[in-house]
């Protein structure tokens, strides 16, 4: 953070405003998922009858049972394939289309852009029944390419965004050089563009990894196997659920949540960088 | 030549696969949706041609327009909330003004990385007639019978999703507004300390004029994402009671996959394409005239 | 060269994948001659453990009855388990085998001509079934699934270790029950409970009955095709009904607010007087409740209107949910899923369910181990006179307008004539019926 910081009477008053304003927020974001994690630790009946206690003793049953009865296992594994692989593609699928936007001066690609920046209004809902009856016909329905694809579709429209607006930021002159010793396009993209787009990379891959991850209405309705869904479809079976066993459904919620806390915390530095400069130049 | 050649090799490359998928997953399916947007439809059989009129019936209904109204809400709270308070939290943490920014920084983005269905349960487990909440206002009020009376108004059952929706995504934007904001260069800051500028002063002369770009590009975001917005409403409340807290989405969702009016569903969804398309053009001559106005 | 490497890993995870993308799909080609494999879509509440455990039970049963076919199951259950059916009939991509309802709920599916009319196989054994399960589903006399059981919409099911407590009897009329509230109220007990947020419930479950009580099915029947209106004093008085018991406090609080599940809870936990549900959930107080709360919950009707012009004393009946299978299947195929869909409803299938609490729509001796609440169902379904279930004959879109209305209504923005009228309106515009 900044080390520049004023030293006069005026500045007391921002500071009390400013705790105030970030323990509100800290308050309002940790407390929830603070009772939400120690109440899973409790069998329903002590969650319905005494919400607010500690648990008595670590009850891992809810975990147990949940994991057995949603399948987690199974659906972790799935959610991380997707994750994975929708993210990785999509993130370089942006870069290439990003340097080809920026860099190759092709008026075309002024529609393009326009085009993949359109899709940010789309919503999911709205190309459904379309995209499940193609799916269908081309055979990949209810298989995991089928899913992929409307990951790398949904994903790429902010991806090229950020890409194209960092790439643009690229003095010419490194490529220009390159081109001058007689390099190719694609090499000066492997050798110079992409790793000059680290920063910016971190941060689509982070982003991309966290909405994947989260994703439900593709796997939803494009799935129908058990084995190939994903951890929120598992986890939306306990919230639809009439049995309301509330040990069970809080013991899938922090499965389903605390690897993507964990995930953030980890990568939170990596994942500023990019959004600084994913806006160098407009 | 052969390099000219080389270059069109190239770029078709880089963007093709991308400009392909694209195509297959979301410029086909939304043709096929603005097609059908003029048609009668409920997925057997063949569309009816009916003109203009999904939107004529979409204008008239009272859900609709009230869903709208909820929208309108949603996109002020994100613009004049989300930003705002976005970039006051960036502000404090990138001047310094607390210890701990890192902590505050993970505290307030936090809320993004957990899925819409979790927040939505858990605000359900403290706010519904048999939440925690509700009970704990019961034995304050001494009323047995005590439930929050906002959730069963028409005009302000929206709000407690609004006060959620901000909580949510303003770390988002935090986050982009301090990675900009590190960006600039502390000499800048120093310089104007030197000159004996106040903390206001800094704020609105020197770190606010270099973001104006980026304010209208979130703006941008914000507007399309609260046009979108579902996940998280509908987990909530699905829209009622009684439509109360209906938006376009769910509007939209409700008539396609429940009552099964992809024509009627498929127009819904265009015109949430077309909405934003006009705000974001309203917002973008407003950008154009202080633009203008500061060269 | 960090990055070549983080390249060539990409790679291989990407190649090593690959076969790991595609799979799936097709496969079970290699199988044995006489094994004949069906897929299904099951509507099973995975998250429920006492439903799940049933289900369990029912599978293992159909094992052993019938080594030979072999379903490959998909759950789903609630609103997901429709999106998906109709996302798979558009696509004309049903399954062998799909979960169906009688009525309006999957009226679009079954009316697409993808799935099968089974009347052929029904009609032999028809005379098993109790009359109200055989009720044709199509406009032309098609069965398009065999009803698992007979369900009644409308069940007060009565808490009488409270009644007693409090020193109260069950309420002839609505006036006694009104007088009741201020008792219950100060012993801190809830009313009525019910939870009304998805809306379904006070159409469904007590809507229904209200209006077989005022106009009988002759009404209803009336009102569909247009021989009478929904502003009808038949259906406002109905409606009326429900504003004088929201107003005066005898539903759960906030039962606009709270989800389908939280009356079940409260009543379970002996917090309120009444529950007004369906007796579907005979299965869950069966396991919920103490096991001599059995014998004090029983099973009423709502206490008698004013102006009971219709059905006296009526419940709503509607016949149950079962299997109906795909209008691709033919020959041996069809004949396996018939297996099925007779299992899962027919004399073997529901000795099985009955033993967990399920009231089966074959006529058949409950075994003596049943729970004394479900002996009460069955005496319930047979001897209380029925009418429709609303929304088992009307266009499920038009609940979408009446849902509301009726929330609007108890909230007290508008009058129930004015509920009456909207609903009206929609129907009168757009009702297939009309």
């Amino acid at each position: 953070m900044s080390d520049i910081t004023l030293k006069n009477k005026e500045l007391v008053g921002w500071r009390i405003a400013s705790y105030i304003f970030m323990a509100i927020f800290t308050l309002l974001t940790v407390g929830p998922l603070f009772w939400l994690t120690y109440s899973s630790f409790k069998p329903h009946a002590d969650i319905m009858q005494q919400t607010f206690a500690f648990p008595r003793a670590f009850f891992f049953g809810n975990y147990t049972r949940a994991w057995e009865i949603g399948k987690l296992g199974g659906l972790i594994l799935n959610s991380i394939f997707y994750s994975f692989f929708g993210t990785i593609i999509t993130v370089y699928l942006a870069l290439g289309a990003g340097y080809g936007f920026a860099k190759f001066g092709y008026r075309v690609s002024n529609w393009f852009y326009a085009f993949f920046i359109m899709g940010l209004l789309i919503t999911a809902h709205s190309v459904l029944v379309p995209l499940f009856v193609m799916e269908t016909r081309l055979n990949i329905d209810d298989t995991r390419l089928g899913v992929l694809i409307p990951y790398v579709g949904f994903g790429l429209p902010f991806m090229i965004y950020l890409a194209t607006s960092y790439i643009k930021g690229i003095p010419s002159s490194l490529e220009e050089a390159a081109l001058i010793d007689g390099a190719g396009y694609l090499q000066i993209f492997w050798r110079i563009i992409r790793p000059v787009c680290q920063p910016v990379t971190a941060t689509m891959l982070i982003f991309a990894f966290l909405s994947n991850w989260n994703e439900f209405v593709f796997v939803f309705v494009l799935t129908s196997r058990q084995e190939i869904r994903s951890l929120p479809v598992g986890v939306n079976a306990f919230v639809g659920g009439l049995s309301r066993d509330f040990g069970l459904l809080f013991a899938a919620l922090v499965i389903a949540t605390i690897p993507m806390i964990l995930f953030y915390i980890f990568f939170r530095d990596q994942l500023m960088k990019g959004f600084a400069a994913g806006s160098l130049k407009e | 030549m052969t390099t000219l050649g080389n270059k069109r090799a190239s770029y078709a490359l880089l963007t093709l696969p991308s400009v392909f998928i694209y195509a297959l997953v979301i410029v086909f399916p939304v043709v096929f949706s603005f097609v059908l947007g003029f048609t009668e439809w409920s997925g057997f059989g063949a569309p009816v041609f009916t003109g203009l009129s999904n939107y004529r019936k979409m204008l008239t209904d009272l859900v609709f327009l009230h869903g709208l109204r909820n929208n309108m809400l949603i996109v002020a709270v994100s613009v004049f909330g989300q930003i705002p308070f976005g970039f006051v939290l960036a502000y404090i943490i990138y001047r310094g003004l607390v210890k701990w920014g890192d902590f505050f920084q993970t505290m307030i983005f936090l809320p993004i990385t957990v899925s819409a269905i979790v927040v939505a349960k858990l605000w359900n487990q403290f706010f519904s007639p048999a939440g925690m909440v509700t009970a704990i206002a019961r034995i304050l009020q001494d009323d047995p019978r005590f439930v929050f009376a906002i959730f069963e108004d028409r005009a302000l059952a929206i709000v407690p999703v609004l006060v959620v929706i901000l909580w949510y995504y303003t770390g988002i934007y935090m986050v982009i507004f301090l990675a900009n904001m590190q960006k600039i260069s502390p000499a800048v800051i120093e310089a104007a300390i030197v000159d004996g500028a106040k903390e206001r002063q800094i704020l609105f002369r020197v770190v606010m004029p270099q973001m104006t770009n980026i304010l209208f590009t979130t703006a941008v975001f914000a507007i399309a994402g609260s046009l979108k917005s579902f996940d998280l409403i509908f987990a909530m409340t699905g829209g009622g009671p009684a439509n109360y807290t209906t938006v376009i989405a769910i509007y939209m969702y409700l008539n396609t996959f429940k009552y099964y009016n992809y024509g009627f569903g498929s127009a819904v969804s265009i015109m949430i394409v077309i909405l934003s398309l006009g705000l974001i053009t309203l917002i973008q001559s407003v950008y154009r005239y202080f633009e203008a106005k500061y060269e | 060269m960090l990055h070549k490497r983080t390249f060539l890993l990409v790679l291989t995870a990407l190649l090593l994948a690959t076969p790991f993308v595609f799979a799936g799909g097709d496969g079970e080609e290699a199988e044995g001659d006489d094994v004949i494999t069906l897929t299904a879509l099951g509507y099973v509440d995975l998250t429920n453990e006492i439903t799940t455990t049933n289900w369990e039970e029912l599978l293992a049963g159909w094992e052993e009855a019938q080594p030979n076919i072999k379903i490959e199951w998909e759950y789903l259950f609630g609103e997901p388990y429709h999106n998906k059916l109709q996302s798979m009939a558009v696509a004309g991509q049903l399954p062998d085998l799909v979960f169906l309802w009688p009525g309006k709920r999957t009226g679009d599916v079954t009316g697409s001509g993808l799935v099968k009319d089974i009347s052929s196989y029904v009609s032999p054994v028809a005379d098993q079934f109790a009359p109200a399960a055989i009720a044709p589903q199509g406009a032309n006399g098609e069965f398009y699934e065999l009803p698992e059981q007979v369900t009644a919409t409308h069940v007060m099911f009565t808490n009488n270790r409270l009644l007693d407590e409090l020193g109260l009897d069950f309420p002839e009329t609505l006036a006694e029950l009104l007088a009741q509230g201020d008792v219950i109220r100060d012993a801190g007990y809830i009313p009525i409970a019910m939870d009304n947020k998805d809306g379904w419930q006070m159409q469904s479950c007590f809507l229904s009955a209200l209006v077989a009580r005022t106009g009988g099915r002759e009404w209803l029947d009336a009102a569909r095709v247009g021989d009478a209106s929904f502003t009808d004093d038949e259906f406002v008085d109905a409606l009326t009904v429900i504003k004088t018991l929201f107003d005066a406090d005898m539903f759960s609080p906030g039962i606009n607010q709270a989800d389908y599940g939280e009356a079940l809870n409260a009543f379970a936990a002996e917090e309120a007087v009444y529950l007004i549900d369906g007796g579907w959930r005979t299965n869950e107080l069966i396991k919920l409740m103490a096991e001599d709360a059995h014998e004090y919950v029983s099973y009423e009707v709502f206490p008698a209107l004013p102006n009971e012009g219709g059905l006296p004393g009526a419940t709503a009946l509607v016949a149950g949910t079962g299997y109906g299978m795909n209008a691709n299947l033919t020959g041996a195929k069809a004949d396996a899923a018939w297996e099925w869909i007779y299992f899962f409803a027919g004399p073997e299938g529901s000795a099985i369910k009955a033993t967990q609490g399920w009231l089966p729509a074959v006529k058949m001796d409950l075994p003596d181990t049943i729970s004394p609440m479900l002996v009460q169902l069955s005496e319930f379904v047979n001897n209380v006179p029925a009418g429709y279930v609303i929304d088992a004959v009307m266009d499920g879109e038009g609940m979408g307008v009446l849902h509301p209305a009726i929330q609007e209504m108890m909230f007290g923005s508008i009058t129930p004539v004015e509920a009456a009228a909207r609903y009206e309106e929609w129907v009168a515009a757009n009702d297939s019926s009309r």
